[in-house]
């Protein structure tokens, strides 16, 4: 499995800081946590560690790889879920997931058997010839949920997945994220939802501003924030948060 | 209706008007004169641009009737049916705002290039510039019947379209594309004359018959004035129609465009993409094709052609060609700048998250997307260079300067537009909107379209300049070398020619890949 290390991570746009000096460790096989308000980074940080951003200044090591020195190879490691995922709305559900899986360079015996897999467990294998246009975004979800995991990446890197979905398609996904962790794989999971934060990671970093304003267990995030043993992860999160204002950093 | 022209009257689309006026009339005017030009060669009478009229127009009729059954006879955008149609305001209100302000849009686009077209015919018929101006406003006239038509349609359709209401659709489409075409049977000897008349019973028909009479000074006396009398009773007819339908709530009849804007007739497909035993690219390539085939633009691509086919043929007909060779470096060019609208939104369907976070090398998907797009361009490009070509080669045989020529050109359509595809895909990685742009505003994406726009004209210009060059010393090379030298010039100038399309193709694409690569908008 794969260690993500992050160094001195910079992102400006023009003259917004977006990410300011980041530096983390994420172990092999652990499930990490990134909270923060609107506007704090999180998704250009994620961006970045995927290689569709190029940072301004700083690394990041997926293993023995450099995502700007080497991308390809990094790449061939993450498998990556945007907070927003559009999908090719012409191509029928087993047409992109075939697209995906052959793009992301699944062998060819082992794509039919993963995709005829996934689909009959996310529910979905009478939509195999359904065009991604006509499903409900619940179901666009699940599709996108599978084609992130159909190489079966070691990294996986997760930007809000359960954002506006309702009540029944958030409990396949948290269980689909589960089933990922239990494999072992190195898991970045971006969530407004404390309480999938606090369930499924183990360690859980805050970040506003651009900057990586506290890191670990929800204990040691308890003592930083000065709340009670039992406090929810909600009140250390806005203790933490509360003293900075709104608006992002500007040069 | 301020909201809505608030709405629709930015800087970027004030702009963008402007510049899109200036085209169309310099296509209006350069379409106008090839007509009149092949109507006086081959002597044809003021019925002809009458019964030219009445087609054309019924082709704007049966978009707009189309659009009308389609439930988009009255165009509403999301942030209408969130903010104004849960508002206090009446529907009536509503609908007359919509109705007002689609008119008034189509009278400033619309009235300039329908202008510029009746003042060169009354230039060319010897009448007064003041009866292009009335021939204009009963076109406007026309196209605002148009516009309630389709709104009519829309409100009176329900929930949806049903099989059978289909059918009546077809069939109502089918009668106004008849009437329309009657005339033409005038060509068959014996038909009578009245036969024309019929079209007369359509708007578009009295349209046409009024305005054609005005600028060529055929017009005046009772038939014309009953004429008039008919299309304002259509007017009438369709106004009320339409003001009476909107008493009630209405938009829920109205389809709102998705937010992709893609629309598909069936929703179940047989999946076609099999990637057993293919490689990444086969599959990126086919992958292009299916969305290609799904998504209308073959369909939309190979109606253009026929359209083009159709004007370079009359164009060849008429003898323009032969008459001046700068006029025909310019169809030249009209012919290969078919190529860049084609591929202009293709950045728009990608889905670069997916891309560009997989290990794919984004110059070589541009260069794999761009050949599954211009086969089909080639294909059908291919036989409207041959219909124009041949008679030209056939009667240019005797002219060994001016075969050269021909020779250069005809493939040399098929390479600009293969460049200026190119062209079109590198603009819109560059400045095209992705398909979950966060970034940019509409308004600045706008100004992004319009700067691209002019980029693209002048950088396209640029690059297909030396295959036009080469097109237009032909005919001096050959007078200075001899008529011996035919062959080796025609191979070594068409070599040249290839090789540097090839090389301006590889650069563009690279460009375009990179462009992708460094774009952050996802």
């Amino acid at each position: 499995m794969v260690e993500i290390s992050i160094q001195n991570l910079t992102k400006h746009y023009a003259t917004l800081v977006a990410l300011d000096n980041i530096s983390l460790k994420i172990d092999s096989g652990e499930v990490f946590g990134l909270l923060g308000p609107n506007g704090a980074g999180k998704s250009t940080l994620l961006k970045i560690l995927v290689g569709i951003l190029r940072p301004t200044s700083g690394t990041i090591r997926l293993g023995e790889y450099d995502i700007v020195a080497d991308p390809e190879k990094a790449k061939k490691l993450i498998g990556y879920l945007p907070e927003n995922p559009s999908l090719y709305t012409g191509l029928t559900t087993l047409e992109f997931l075939q697209f995906v899986g052959k793009i992301r360079g699944v062998q060819d015996d082992l794509l039919d058997h993963e995709i005829s897999g996934s689909l009959k467990s996310f529910g979905l294998d009478e939509k195999r010839n359904s065009l991604v246009g006509s499903l409900s975004k619940g179901m666009k979800q699940k599709v996108a949920l599978i084609a992130t995991s159909l190489h079966s990446p070691e990294v996986l890197v997760l930007d809000e997945p359960l954002t506006a979905l309702d009540p029944k398609t958030r409990v396949s996904v948290k269980d689909w994220i589960g089933g990922q962790t239990k494999r072992g794989v190195t898991t970045i999971l971006s969530t407004h939802d404390l309480d999938v934060a606090q369930t499924h990671a183990g360690r859980i970093a805050i970040i506003d501003h651009g900057k990586i304003v506290a890191v670990g267990d929800v204990e040691s995030l308890r003592r930083l924030a000065n709340t009670a043993s039992d406090a929810r992860l909600e009140e250390v999160f806005l203790r933490l948060t509360e003293e900075k204002g709104e608006e992002p950093a500007r040069h | 209706m301020r909201y809505w022209v608030k709405g629709r009257f930015t800087k970027g689309a004030i702009l963008g008007l402007v510049i899109g006026e200036a085209f169309s009339v310099v296509f209006i005017l350069f379409g106008s004169s090839t007509y009149l030009s092949f109507s006086n060669r081959v002597g044809l009478s003021t019925g002809l641009s009458e019964v030219a009229l009445t087609i054309l127009l019924a082709l704007f009729l049966v978009g707009l009737i189309q659009s009308g059954f389609n439930g988009s006879g009255l165009p509403v955008s999301s942030s209408d049916v969130d903010y104004v149609f849960t508002s206090p305001v009446p529907p009536r209100e509503v609908f007359a705002a919509k109705v007002l302000l689609n008119s008034l849009t189509t009278v400033l686009l619309g009235f300039p290039p329908i202008f510029v077209l009746y003042l060169r015919f009354s230039a060319y018929y010897h009448t007064s510039w003041s009866s292009a101006v009335l021939a204009g406003l009963v076109t406007l006239v026309f196209l605002v019947i148009g516009l309630l038509l389709s709104a009519d349609i829309t409100l009176s359709l329900g929930h949806g379209l049903g099989e059978r209401k289909k059918l009546w659709r077809n069939i109502f489409i089918i009668l106004v594309i008849a009437v329309s075409l009657l005339p033409i049977t005038l060509l068959i000897p014996g038909i009578p004359v009245e036969v024309a008349e019929v079209t007369r019973v359509l708007p578009n028909g009295l349209a046409a018959a009024v305005s054609v009479g005005l600028v060529s000074g055929t017009s005046g006396g009772l038939a014309y004035l009953a004429d008039l009398l008919l299309l304002f009773a259509w007017l009438g007819g369709v106004l009320v129609l339409g003001v009476r339908m909107s008493r009630g709530h209405f938009y829920d009849l109205l389809e709102v465009p998705a937010a992709s804007g893609e629309k598909f007739d069936h929703p179940n497909q047989t999946s076609r993409l099999d990637p057993k035993g293919k490689s990444i690219w086969s599959i990126v390539r086919l992958k292009e094709k299916i969305m290609i085939s799904r998504t209308r633009e073959a369909r939309a691509q190979f109606i253009s052609a026929v359209f083009l086919s159709g004007f370079m043929i009359i164009y060849a007909l008429s003898g323009s060609f032969q008459s001046s060779p700068t006029s025909f470096l310019f169809i030249l060019f009209i012919i290969g700048s078919f190529g860049s609208g084609t591929a202009s939104r293709w950045i728009e369907k990608e889905r670069l998250w997916l891309l560009k976070s997989s290990p794919l090398s984004m110059r070589r998907y541009v260069k794999e997307v761009y050949r599954a797009r211009v086969a089909p361009l080639l294909l059908y490009l291919a036989p409207v260079t041959v219909a124009v070509g041949v008679p030209l080669i056939l009667g240019g045989l005797s002219q060994p300067s001016f075969l050269l020529g021909v020779i250069l050109a005809l493939p040399g359509a098929l390479e600009i537009a293969s460049i200026t595809m190119a062209g079109g895909m590198f603009f819109a990685s560059k400045y095209g909107q992705s398909s979950a742009d966060d970034i940019l505003s509409s308004q600045q994406q706008e100004l992004a379209d319009i700067r691209r726009f002019l980029f693209q004209t002048i950088i396209n210009l640029v690059m297909v300049s030396p295959v036009l060059l080469l097109v237009f010393v032909s005919e001096t090379l050959v007078t200075i070398l001899g008529p011996g030298y035919l062959p080796t010039l025609a191979v070594g100038l068409l070599s040249v020619s290839i090789l540097f399309t090839s090389l301006s193709i590889n650069f563009l694409l690279n460009k375009a890949g990179d462009a992708v690569s460094r774009r952050e908008d996802l």
